[in-house]
């Protein structure tokens, strides 16, 4: 070892070991640092097995924990040391010390370069360790090339490659653009065609985090790691040094079936049947053997094939193969197998339709139930309420109902919800439902939720049939001697309501259901009296003609609890007494409750949030939802190859079940998935916002468009959006090709609309079946910022798109570039800057064109950029306003007209509108009522901040006229607000103008004619 | 009374518990680990005496290599519970006759133990003060076998100590040679800014008195003190003498000093314990003779160069001298090397504490020695993070000095028996936090 012979390194560091106590290492560490200071200063310099000693032991203090600010210099120049022990060291030490952000690293790359490209191996593998280490922009960018041809060098030893495979793939991790995908997805492929299996193992690690990012360009690398399994699955040509008990690299087999998975499918079809001939070896192969590391290695490669077999969606003969495999590895004792096969077994259930097959293992799945292991318990729960559906739900759920008594408490809660919802989501009938949510509360009362009860309460009242059933069952329990509170609970609300659907039974009287609940009254804490005093109320209500000893008992009960210290028991007390006086009327007031209105079950909710909570359950969710963007890509390419397999079918029927089964709220699969998909291959140029979020585009288009026009059933929509690009081309050919302009109508009024968002910040400005625009403003001043939130409403995208501003004179816009392209179901959003030069009513227009599929569609739309806009309220004292009012005297600067034709108001709506244009009417400043004075600030370039005051006189005998007067800092000003008011004073705004798109002759286009119909 | 402590524990200065005593069950028995994780493990031990960890607070101090911990759970006295680390490691000293270390801690398990006892009540103190523990807790600590033998005491009448008028004094004792010892100890406080204005100044001194006198003696005690004085010169109705008086604040007394007596006559009167004890403690923050000016001068040359030079100056009479004096100059971090000139003493440069080590032995008064250095730092990474500049800290002793110039007047000793009494006065200036500041 280097350190043998440095004597002084070994004292230092044993003196440091016999410190008694952190103090004391601290103050011989600062000495030794003194030390190493003074050295360092020394102007004789040291010799090299100096510094070689010191740098080693600033490397150990370093270690121990304490700041080492110095001497990194002289580390660095080890590098550049002949000899291999200095420069070891330096090496070392450079690694360890510095970062990649460091200064002094550019003082080392020269050498560094050097050592890689010369001759001397040890060397080039010091660098190639020490540049893999610190990684880093300078050294990726003047290296990665010397360690690229390192890489493909032929004249290097393996050992120099495979280093040089590692540090290129570090460096590629964290600056992915050292690697030049054009030139070198070719030598990719060439590097994989090496015989070296360790050179193989490390460049196939390179591999996978290339094809992780983009695999579209390493195509070609596909069926050379098909070859490669193929060597590895035969066992050809592998050294003995590679085959670890008996199996040839498991590494090597792993990684190359993790980048398989990246490749989202298989095309050509003799690598595809090469493939899975392999991976139906490794199914065959592998078995359950003594050694541990044997079985660990081989179960690894194992569990990487099944998870490719399900990302390559194989035939069900595969997949039946790999089920009947891990039911092999469930019956096994080994627990470690046993957790793995039935974890296994709960993904196959999320990513593919073999419930059936699964269901053969049900047997034994219910058996690990019982396992000792309480992870396994807890996979075993997983997996049966995975695979519970209608036809196995009872022997799921009575399983479930029976081990319930003798499961663990941590599991209790999880197994009375999971149990809970399979009653309730595949129960055959009701009674059966009633039946087992009753035994659940019976034997697990601690771990029932609340929400399960109200569930059941829930079904109970809106089951007419059901209610005497229920109410008889509820009698039984309390019979038992000891029943759980929520019991107490549930049956004593389910009697109260429906005992008297028992009444001729026998022990159902009124009075014994009231004795037997009395019963139970001193136990149960203060929330569950309350509902017993509810109970009692309703049972005094259904016996008509009271029973005058009941209901002395009864009153009696409510009189005690009139002066409860729980709030809610006293109310209940007197209300329900002093109800119950009212005789006959107490019937309307206690009536039977109403049926609640149909909802979602909150217990699957909440079996959601549990599911989120676990980790290992969301890695599956995001394995499933991975899986449903891949399957919908696999039909996409088959159906461009006009391929109509069985196996596309399947993707089809696939993907819309399997999203019900995984994920029940509210992200839609149709929208989250192109979306998801879109932004990977779209060759447009990117929105300014590439992901809007789904947010916006629920807001603006969702209570107009939640389906949009019904082009296609759900299934096809899938089809639509998985083609995309392709879609459209597919469509032409279909569709005669008619290019049309204008093909359809509008969505509401648009001059509405407009009038609308002059007095809004946001909205809609304009709608039809196929696009939304929507608007959202901010004005600060003379400036203003527009964002245009452009939404597609369909499944298929939007083409040239364009959007022209014209704006007035008196308007600077500039508005940020459109896509051409909108893709299905999204939202773009584009601002528009705005700023005011000077006053003007003038208003500006957009000029928007979009084509859907042949149509082209043209709208011009005025922009609610309006001259409120750029006012700001003011308030104003009469200190203030009369002597600007008096200093602006006569025209131009104050004008006055007599308006005829005032659309008649109060005049306090008038001063709504008034204070919605900004315009802030100041009460009180004139001393007839009759009359509203206003002010505000005006914001433009060329007048700045300038205060505009207006009075109006209205006469209370005619309210079709009024005289106004407006008062400003400027001629043009004062005239153009004075028009603008009186444009909002004299009419309603009714659609000065047609509406540009002009109904059209009906399309051809099947889509917009249904569009037309709706 | 308010609660001082749940538990008290001794640590060593690995962590290991010596000894620890729960005096309250609301703190738990692995409270300890607690601490050594989250204290003494972290650099952050000796920066904040106090801390709270998961619920409790925990006090602590070090005297020599022993931590001394207390541990609360709810809103204790901290003053209370530091007074009664600093009383308790008083008594134990008295017990061991000297040292309190973790040896001493080690060879005195059961004493502690009974000690411990009796000297906090489910949280709340008792009684302290080792005159009286000794009367009930008579096992004697394991002391060295160099140190004298301890004689043979006549067995005291406990109950009588207890009860009786003069607790802290037993009756019947008797001496060949009477002899009274008094020492005045000041330390002196100083923050000085770089321009050489006195930014923060005061004296603590205390009365230390060891006595051996037989019977029952009345000592009385006069003072050049500012009270004392006026109230004399109103008695005898004559002016004070020319001469400083001085003004004590803060002035605190043993309990055998009468109160009374000092309110209305203004004296220090006190029958005194047997042994030595402390009789008074004071602070002055007025009129404070600083015994050394220091005048440095620092010049940073450059990046990786230093100039230091130091000049001091006794302002003491020059006769006296100093004793021990050190004065630490700080330097950067990276000091790499240093070369010194020194007109008197030695200095070098000390790496583990960062500073320049300047030691005199003796320091003569009225003398001015200067040290000059030369600094080679050398260059670092973090080349922003610059020196904080830390104060120079000073270290002396001067005998017969007293910073606040207090001086004793007389002291007078009567017994019934009116037998002759020698007196020793000693009075010793330390320096206390003595600093003084850098330019920037």
């Amino acid at each position: 070892m280097a350190l043998s012979g440095m004597r002084g390194l070994s004292v230092f560091i044993s003196d440091i070991r016999n410190c008694p106590n952190k103090e004391q290492e601290r103050l011989r560490v600062d000495k030794e640092l003194g030390n190493i200071r003074t050295r360092f200063k020394n102007e004789k310099g040291l010799s090299p097995y100096e510094k070689k000693k010191y740098v080693w032991k600033m490397l150990y203090i370093y270690m121990l924990g304490y700041d080492v600010d110095f001497g990194h210099m002289e580390a660095v120049s080890l590098i550049s040391a002949p000899k291999y022990p200095e420069k070891q060291v330096g090496y070392i030490v450079t690694s360890c010390l510095l970062n990649e952000n460091h200064d002094f690293l550019r003082l080392a790359i020269n050498t560094v370069r050097n050592d890689i490209i010369g001759r001397n191996e040890t060397f080039q593998c010091l660098a190639l360790t020490m540049v893999g280490n610190i990684g880093g922009r300078e050294f990726a960018e003047s290296l990665a090339p010397d360690v690229q041809k390192l890489i493909i060098s032929s004249s290097c030893r393996p050992l120099v490659r495979k280093k040089a495979a590692l540090c290129l793939l570090r460096l590629y991790r964290k600056n992915p653009d050292v690697v030049n995908v054009d030139g070198w997805a070719d030598r990719m492929a060439q590097l994989l065609d090496e015989r070296d299996l360790g050179v193989l193992t490390s460049s196939m690690s390179l591999l996978v985090a290339l094809v992780s990012n983009n695999h579209e360009a390493y195509w070609s690398c596909l069926p050379k790691c098909v070859k490669i399994l193929e060597r590895l699955a035969r066992n050809q040509d592998v050294p003995q040094e590679y085959t670890y008990y008996g199996i040839p690299s498991p590494w090597l087999q792993v990684k190359t079936m993790r980048a398989l998975q990246y490749f989202p499918t298989v095309e050509d079809p003799n690598t595809r049947r090469s493939l899975f001939e392999v991976l139906q070896r490794i199914l065959m192969g592998t078995d359950v053997v003594k050694n541990v590391n044997k079985n660990n290695a081989s179960h690894a490669v194992l569990f990487e094939a099944l998870a490719l077999v399900m990302h390559l969606d194989a035939e069900k003969e595969m997949m039946s193969q790999c089920i009947a495999l891990l039911g092999k590895f469930i019956a096994v004792r080994e627990p470690n197998i046993r957790y793995l096969g039935l974890e296994n077994m709960t993904r196959m259930l999320m990513v593919t339709d073999v419930h059936d097959i699964i269901k053969r293992h049900q047997a034994q799945i219910i058996t690990s139930l019982k396992d000792p292991d309480i992870s396994i318990r807890r996979r075993a729960l997983d997996l049966l309420y995975g695979m519970c559906d209608v036809s196995n739900a009872k022997d799921i759920v009575e399983e479930l109902l029976q081990y319930l008594s003798t499961a663990d408490f941590a599991m209790r809660e999880e197994l009375s919800l999971k149990a809970a919802i399979l009653a309730e989501k595949f129960a055959p009938d009701l009674s059966w439902y009633v039946d087992v949510i009753l035994q659940l509360i019976d034997k697990a009362g601690d771990f029932v939720s609340d929400d399960i009860w109200f569930r059941v309460v829930q079904f109970v009242t809106n089951n007419e049939d059901l209610q005497p059933y229920a109410a008889a069952k509820a009698r039984e329990y309390l019979d038992k001697p000891a029943i759980h509170e929520t019991m107490v609970k549930v049956s004593a609300y389910l009697l109260g309501e429906y005992s008297h659907l028992l009444a001729r039974r026998p022990g159902c009287s009124p009075k014994e259901i009231f004795s037997i609940i009395h019963e139970k009254l001193p136990t149960v804490s203060m929330s569950t009296v309350a509902i017993l005093l509810s109970t009692y109320a309703k049972i005094l209500m259904h016996t008509q003609p009271a029973d005058p000893e009941l209901q002395n008992q009864i009153w009696t009960i409510f009189n005690k609890y009139e002066s409860c210290i729980e709030v809610e028991i006293q109310q209940r007390a007197v209300e329900y007494f002093a109800l119950s006086r009212k005789g006959v009327a107490l019937m309307d007031i206690l009536a039977e409750m109403p049926k609640f209105p149909e909802r979602q079950s909150s217990l699957i909710k909440k079996a959601e949030d549990v599911e989120v909570d676990t980790a290992e359950q969301s890695a599956i969710k995001l394995r499933a939802q991975q899986q449903q963007t891949s399957t919908a890509l696999v039909v996409a390419d088959q159906s461009s190859a006009n391929g109509t397999s069985p196996v596309n079918q399947l993707g089809l029927v696939k993907v819309p079940s399997m999203s019900s089964s995984v994920d029940h709220n509210s992200t839609d699969p149709g929208m989250a998935q192109p979306n998801g998909t879109l932004t990977k291959v779209d060759p447009q140029p990117q929105p300014p916002s590439p992901s809007p979020s789904p947010d916006l585009l629920g807001d603006l288009l969702g209570p107009l468009a939640i389906e949009g026009p019904p082009v296609a059933g759900e299934s096809e929509q899938n089809v639509v959006s998985g083609l995309e690009g392709v879609a459209a081309v597919d469509a032409a050919a279909i569709v005669p090709v008619t290019v049309q302009t204008n093909a359809v109508e509008p969505i509401g009024n648009i001059a509405e609309r407009f009038h609308a968002l002059c007095l809004k910040d946001s909205g809609v400005l304009y709608e039809d079946p196929y696009v939304q625009i929507g608007i959202k403003a901010e004005w600060r001043g003379h400036h203003g910022r527009l964002v245009l939130f452009l939404g597609n409403k369909n499944t298929s995208p939007l083409f040239s798109v364009q959007a022209l501003i014209l704006p007035p004179s008196h308007l600077k816009m500039e508005l940020s570039l459109v896509p051409e392209t909108i893709p299905p179901r999204a939202q773009v959003q584009c601002p528009l800057e705005v700023m005011n030069l000077r006053p003007s009513r003038d208003v500006a227009v957009l000029d928007f064109s979009y084509k859907f599929n042949t149509n082209m569609v043209n709208v011009k739309l005025r922009l609610p950029a309006v001259l409120n806009k750029f006012l700001q309220p003011i308030t104003v004292s009469a200190e203030e306003f009369f002597p600007q009012w008096r200093s602006l005297s006569g025209p131009p600067l104050k004008l006055q007209e007599v308006v005829r034709g005032v659309r008649p108001m109060p005049l306090l709506e008038m001063a709504n509108l008034f204070n919605s244009c900004h315009l802030i009417v100041c009460p009180g400043l004139d001393p007839n009522p009759n009359n509203l004075v206003a002010s505000t600030t005006f914001y433009s370039e060329s007048t700045r901040a300038m205060l505009c005051l207006t009075r109006i006189e209205t006469d209370p005998a005619d309210r079709t006229q009024l005289r106004m007067t407006v008062a400003s800092g400027d001629p043009t000003l004062t005239f153009e607000l004075k028009e603008f008011i009186k444009e909002q004073l004299v009419s309603i705004p009714t659609a000065p103008r047609p509406p540009a798109p002009a109904p059209a002759a009906p399309s051809n286009d099947p889509g917009a004619m249904l569009a037309g119909l709706l | 009374m308010p609660v001082a402590a749940s538990a008290i524990y001794f640590l060593n200065l690995r962590g290991d518990v010596l000894i620890n005593r729960l005096y309250r069950d609301d703190v738990g028995g692995n409270m300890v680990d607690a601490f050594r994780t989250h204290i003494m493990q972290t650099k952050e031990l000796g920066t904040c005496p106090v801390r709270q960890i998961g619920g409790c607070s925990f006090f602590y101090m070090r005297i020599s290599n022993v931590y001394i911990v207390i541990v609360v759970s709810s809103n204790a006295n901290v003053a209370c519970a530091f007074k009664f680390v600093v009383e308790a490691v008083a008594l134990f000293k008295s017990y061991f006759g000297g040292a309190f270390d973790e040896d001493a801690i080690r060879n005195n398990f059961v004493l502690i133990y009974e000690l411990l006892d009796e000297i906090m009540d489910f949280g709340y103190p008792q009684n302290l003060s080792p005159e009286i523990l000794k009367l009930y807790i008579t096992q004697e600590g394991v002391r060295s076998p160099f140190s004298s033998k301890p004689t043979d005491r006549p067995v005291p009448n406990a109950t009588l100590q207890v009860t009786g008028a003069v607790g802290w004094r037993r009756e019947g004792l008797v001496y060949k040679k009477n002899e009274v010892f008094l020492d005045i100890v000041e330390s002196v406080n100083l923050l000085m800014s770089s321009k050489g204005s006195v930014l923060r100044c005061d004296v603590t001194g205390k009365i230390l008195m060891k006595c051996f006198l037989s019977g029952m003696p009345d000592l009385k005690l006069g003072l050049n003190d500012k009270i004392g004085l006026e109230k004399e010169s109103q008695l005898k109705s004559r002016p004070t003498k020319s001469g400083k008086t001085i003004e004590l604040d803060d002035v605190t007394f043993h309990q055998c000093v009468n109160l009374t007596r000092f309110n209305s006559e203004k004296t220090v009167s006190f029958v005194p314990p047997d042994g030595e004890f402390e009789l008074m403690k004071y602070r002055i923050t007025e009129g404070v003779n600083l015994p050394f000016r220091v005048l440095p001068t620092i010049k940073e040359l450059g990046r990786t160069r230093m100039e230091v030079n130091v000049k001091i100056k006794s302002v003491f009479g020059a006769k006296m001298f100093a004793l021990g004096v050190v004065i630490k100059i700080p330097v950067p971090k990276q000091t790499a090397k240093t070369s010194f000139q020194v007109t008197s003493g030695r200095a070098k440069y000390n790496a583990s504490i960062d500073c320049l080590v300047w030691k005199i032995r003796k320091f003569p008064g009225q003398t001015e020695p200067t040290m000059s250095a030369e600094v080679e730092l050398i260059s670092t990474m973090a080349e922003k993070k610059s020196w904080t500049r830390p104060p120079i800290q000073m270290e002396f002793q001067v005998p017969m000095f007293t910073a606040s110039g207090l001086r004793v007047r007389f002291l007078k000793v009567w017994e019934k028996s009116g037998y002759n009494t020698v007196e020793w006065v000693r009075y010793i200036t330390k320096a206390g936090s003595y600093e003084i500041r850098l330019a920037s």
